[in-house]
């Protein structure tokens, strides 16, 4: 299991506390120091979630715009992260639930997103690994999740959110989160169990 | 015979949950088990490979760049409200001097003022005319800010994230005083025959009491609840309407659009 952010420190945390303190106060320039120290991270949360990069985008805009509005009610002894986090899997929630998954691409065509990738950084050394082929396959099984499923998964499987915690996100009960997170491994495994080993791995 | 364990166990002991505690020692002694736990292991490790488009350290600056205009635009807005509603106080203020002001002149007038040239002065019917039309205006004034100052709040309230709990004690007060207005703004819309408006006021007042009974906090369920109420009687887009026709704005199109309007 991969996380794709590390905690921040406590230093960090406090500069951030300062910055928002100054925001908070009418300060533009302090939020624009918020919004180029996270909107990275913010978008990697959002592109999990979405799964389109587009929409990826456009949650990281809607997030602080939410943010911004919402910055006075932001809990001092909060960590600013973990909130901006929260407003970016309900916003990115939010963005699937009232588009329906009809038009949705996890990833799009992996060549497009090779040759979109290339021209803003380095490749990855993970996308050396995989084949484009093989990053079609995984796409595929993950455009196959429901939402929620998708929603669930992404929480437990890459931020490593207690299950709890998904419930409380997705508005249902503790064993609906847990047999969501269930379903949505089990729809993977079905669908890439071919690609990793000839072993059966059948339902007990 | 040993019983294997079910898929949901071995997912449970890969994400390290409690229910897979007990998995451990199983899957050391039944090889068919710990099979299909390396295959799961194999099938979420794909999973982790999928890249993730990477932003440049750029990123962070254009995107302020693409949100600095709408921050503007909402400071803007922010601020040419707050001048209207101080406008729109001064006037109210005026308008209920003018009423008091009225009533006493009614009271304390001599009966010998009345001999005072009538070609100088409207008629009593026109008089009435040109009260009522001034009263009219100044409670279509008082209305406009009244609603701008509910639509703020509205919209602060449908915006909300409705999974955590939300401070409102701010709004709470301001509702509060917002709930007495609102009364008197209904009875007088009532009064005057605006029905259009005594109607909206009526499915405004019962929001603004619960939220003014709110306290400082509301609950994630209670701040649902409210923006379910909200939406279902379409409230932010009916005050929306009026406030537009009311301040002789142009009423919007189209009810507000779900999704990334509300987030």
């Amino acid at each position: 299991m991969t996380r794709i952010e590390s905690k921040p420190s406590g230093m960090e945390i406090t500069t951030d506390l300062a910055v928002v303190s100054r925001a908070r106060s009418g300060d533009a320039d302090a939020f624009r120091q918020l919004v180029e120290r996270h909107s990275r991270t913010t978008f990697r949360v959002a592109y999990r979630m979405t799964g389109n990069e587009h929409d990826a985008d456009d949650v990281v805009q809607e997030t602080f715009l939410r943010a911004y509005r919402q910055l006075r009610h932001f809990e001092e002894r909060a960590n600013f992260s973990t909130w901006l986090h929260r407003i970016t899997v309900n916003c990115s929630l939010d963005l699937l639930r009232a588009r329906g998954r009809a038009d949705r691409h996890y990833g799009g065509d992996p060549e497009s997103a090779e040759l979109a990738g290339a021209g803003r950084t380095e490749p990855q050394q993970d996308r050396l690994l995989m084949s484009a082929d093989l990053q079609k396959h995984v796409a595929a099984a993950m455009e196959r999740l429901s939402s929620n499923e998708r929603t669930a998964f992404v929480l437990r499987h890459f931020e490593g959110m207690p299950v709890e915690e998904i419930g409380k996100t997705l508005g249902i009960q503790v064993n609906a989160a847990k047999h969501t997170i269930f379903r949505a491994v089990r729809k993977l495994r079905e669908s890439l169990e071919p690609f990793v080993r000839s072993t059966p791995c059948n339902n007990t | 015979m040993q019983q294997h364990l079910t898929e949901e166990q071995l997912i449970a002991h890969y994400y390290h949950d409690a229910d897979g505690a007990s998995a451990e020692e199983h899957l050391a002694s039944c090889g068919e088990c710990r099979a299909r736990f390396e295959t799961l292991r194999d099938v979420l490790a794909l999973v982790d490979q999928l890249p993730i488009p990477e932003r440049s350290d750029a990123y962070g600056e254009e995107m302020w760049t693409r949100l600095r205009w709408k921050l503007g635009s909402e400071r803007r807005r922010s601020r040419v409200w707050g001048t209207i509603a101080a406008i729109a106080a001064a006037l109210a203020l005026a308008f209920i001097g003018g009423i008091l002001w009225h009533a006493r002149t009614q009271q304390s007038v001599p009966a010998q003022q009345s001999t005072v040239a009538h070609a100088a002065q409207p008629t009593p019917v026109q008089q009435a005319a040109i009260e009522s039309a001034s009263k009219d205006r100044l409670l279509l004034v008082v209305v406009s800010d009244h609603l701008d100052s509910s639509e703020r709040m509205l919209l602060e309230l449908s915006n909300a994230d409705a999974k955590q709990p939300l401070d409102v004690s701010s709004e709470s007060k301001r509702a509060g005083e917002l709930v007495a207005s609102n009364r008197i703004y209904r009875q007088t819309a009532v009064r005057r025959g605006e029905t259009r408006i005594a109607s909206l006021l009526s499915d405004l007042e019962p929001v603004l009491v619960e939220l003014s009974h709110a306290g400082s906090t509301l609950s994630p369920d209670e701040v649902a609840a409210l923006q379910k109420r909200i939406d279902s009687k379409g409230l932010l887009f009916k005050v929306r309407v009026v406030s537009a026709q009311v301040g002789g704005h142009e009423a919007p199109a189209t009810p507000p659009r779900k999704g990334m309007d509300s987030l």
